[in-house]
């Protein structure tokens, strides 16, 4: 008896420790076209996941089932050990902060200030903590200086860093971030990759964060690596076991990282698979 | 068709005490048949600026000749038609700029708002959305079923079905795949060997090098360089750190390199040029 329930305890601790968990699951598009098909993957809780794979390879429609923005056909999704239903997606949506593609339908606010405090007064958070909790967030992003700004007049960067303020006020357990990148200039790409690397640093374990993206450079911050196309998953570890696949990667139409391309035309070659830091390093010893 | 700015300027509510001004003094030439890429950090300016070029946004003062058609503060609205029908635009997020029921008749409105028949728009529509690569499986389908990649795809061919002389597009490569970006700059090539005048925004400067004969440098409204690519990637690399521009790949990790002494003998802008250069360094030691 007391082992069993020990046993459940321990079940209980994993369930609690996985973010995401995703069984068996089945999505069509329509009655034609199905996408996933016995789709399975455990996201633990505090990892940094990347989620790739190549335009329309269903990236973006997984995070909209986790969401419960569309439904599947069966199979199971679990938040933090809740299942998914019409009962609890309320309650899962507010573990889960959600950056999209384009920030443009995600505002709301007349200022930047009003559109970070929506979701707060959504959350019925008392008026007069709001400035501060505003001024926070958007001090992360580094948009402070504009928060009394109409959203509509600023760049798409600008506009892309107040969506993701908007998600960190509300201090959600999980973010998801759907190529949220792909519209940002190199200097804001690297501000928002900072911020997330900070963020990581800050809350740890508390913090899972999901990028789904095709960019491989963004992909290499990230703890785990998960690829898929048309709705399977492809290859699944740690970035450097991933971006050794090269060929896998090509072949779902995906780049390699530009270091990796660079290693298949040197003359000699190194052995294996070396990152940026790693190839700088064998080069200046190969010239000694 | 050539397009020049003289000395235009553009302010955001201009006139009034919530004025704020965008561009100053921006001169610069764009000529015919030539892909010209925009570059500079988000807020420099550069969406503003090609918005001129299909009057979308007319200038506070100065003047944009487009061929023989003038654009000023106050030029009327009714004209702008001839304007837009020879320059066609691809906006940053396309999701926006579609609108009707199926795929091919969002991209035949264009056509058939110029006064094409039904008939005609159809084909031309057709035409376009095989030159983007939109399979003909989609084209009765809702534009809005459809993933980001094959959207921008469909604002493309939207903005091609007119047949117009000049196509500005608004970071056309972002968001797509490797892949698709690929395709992107081989839409660029065979525009520019229809003899179309392409203009370009771009964060990506693998993407200028690659397809670029012209680059113009937006910093606070100001046109701060237009010259070749080739010429713009060969500054000072103090110039790229005060722009906050990047160099294209293989120029970056050229520069980490020779931090960590290796020394090349010429800055590399391509990742052939750059195995090239690191096959001979190793060559000769």
């Amino acid at each position: 008896m007391k082992h069993s329930i020990k046993r459940k305890n321990y079940d209980k601790i994993r369930v609690m420790n996985q973010a995401i968990k995703i069984n068996n699951l089945k999505y069509n598009y329509d009655s034609e076209q199905t996408l996933f098909h016995d789709f399975n993957l455990e996201i633990e809780s505090g990892q940094w996941v990347a989620l790739v794979g190549h335009n329309g390879s269903g990236k973006s429609t997984l995070a909209k089932l986790i969401l419960g923005l569309i439904e599947s056909e069966s199979g199971e999704i679990s938040v933090f050990g809740e299942k998914l239903s019409i009962d609890t997606v309320h309650h899962v949506r507010e573990q889960i902060g959600m950056v999209f593609q384009n920030p443009d339908n995600q505002f709301v606010g007349a200022t930047v200030a009003d559109d970070v405090a929506f979701g707060l007064e959504n959350k019925q958070l008392p008026s007069s903590d709001m400035p501060q909790v505003i001024d926070e967030a958007l001090t992360i992003v580094g948009m402070q200086d504009f928060k009394d700004r109409e959203p509509h007049m600023l760049s798409g960067g600008q506009k892309q860093r107040v969506a993701l303020a908007s998600v960190l006020a509300l201090q959600p357990k999980i973010i998801i971030l759907d190529e949220a990148t792909a519209m940002l200039d190199p200097d804001g790409r690297a501000t928002i990759m900072k911020t997330l690397q900070n963020l990581k640093l800050k809350f740890g374990s508390e913090l899972t964060l999901i990028t789904i993206t095709h960019d491989m450079d963004e992909a290499i911050l990230a703890d785990r690596v998960v690829v898929i196309n048309d709705g399977q998953l492809i290859l699944d570890g740690e970035p450097s076991d991933v971006f050794s696949q090269y060929d896998i990667l090509r072949q779902n139409g995906l780049e390699l990282p530009f270091v990796v391309e660079l290693e298949a035309q040197l003359k000699p070659q190194p052995d294996g698979y070396l990152n940026e830091r790693e190839l700088i390093q064998w080069l200046s010893h190969l010239k000694k | 068709m050539a397009i020049t700015f003289e000395k235009v300027n553009f302010s955001y509510g201009a006139g009034t005490t919530l004025a704020r001004s965008i561009l100053h003094d921006v001169t610069l030439q764009i000529a015919t048949g030539q892909v010209t890429a925009i570059v500079g950090q988000t807020g420099s300016g550069k969406s503003t600026l090609i918005q001129h070029i299909n009057g979308l946004l007319k200038p506070t003062s100065g003047r944009i000749i487009i061929d023989d058609f003038q654009l000023t503060a106050s030029t009327k609205e009714k004209i702008l038609v001839q304007l837009r029908k020879n320059v066609g635009i691809v906006f940053q997020f396309p999701e926006n700029q579609l609108f009707a029921n199926t795929v091919l008749e969002d991209v035949m409105y264009a056509p058939l708002n110029f006064g094409a028949t039904k008939a005609e728009a159809k084909l031309a529509a057709e035409q376009a959305l095989k030159r983007v690569g939109v399979s003909s499986e989609l084209w009765y389908r809702s534009p809005f079923e459809l993933s980001g990649g094959q959207m921008r795809r469909v604002a493309m061919a939207g903005a091609l079905s007119s047949n117009p002389n000049v196509v500005i597009m608004d970071e056309p490569a972002a968001g797509l795949d490797p892949k698709g970006q690929a395709e992107l700059l081989n839409l660029v090539q065979e525009l520019k060997a229809l003899g179309k005048t392409v203009v370009f925004i771009s964060h990506q400067m693998d993407h200028v090098i690659a397809v670029a004969d012209q680059v113009i440098v937006m910093q606070n409204g100001h046109v701060v360089a237009q010259e070749s690519p080739k010429k713009l990637f060969n500054r000072d690399l103090s110039w790229f750190e005060t722009m906050k521009l990047d160099l294209p790949k293989a120029g970056q990790l050229a520069e980490k390199l020779r931090k960590n002494g290796v020394f090349l003998s010429r800055r590399p802008l391509t990742l052939i040029e750059l195995a090239d250069l690191i096959n001979k360094e190793v060559d000769h030691e």
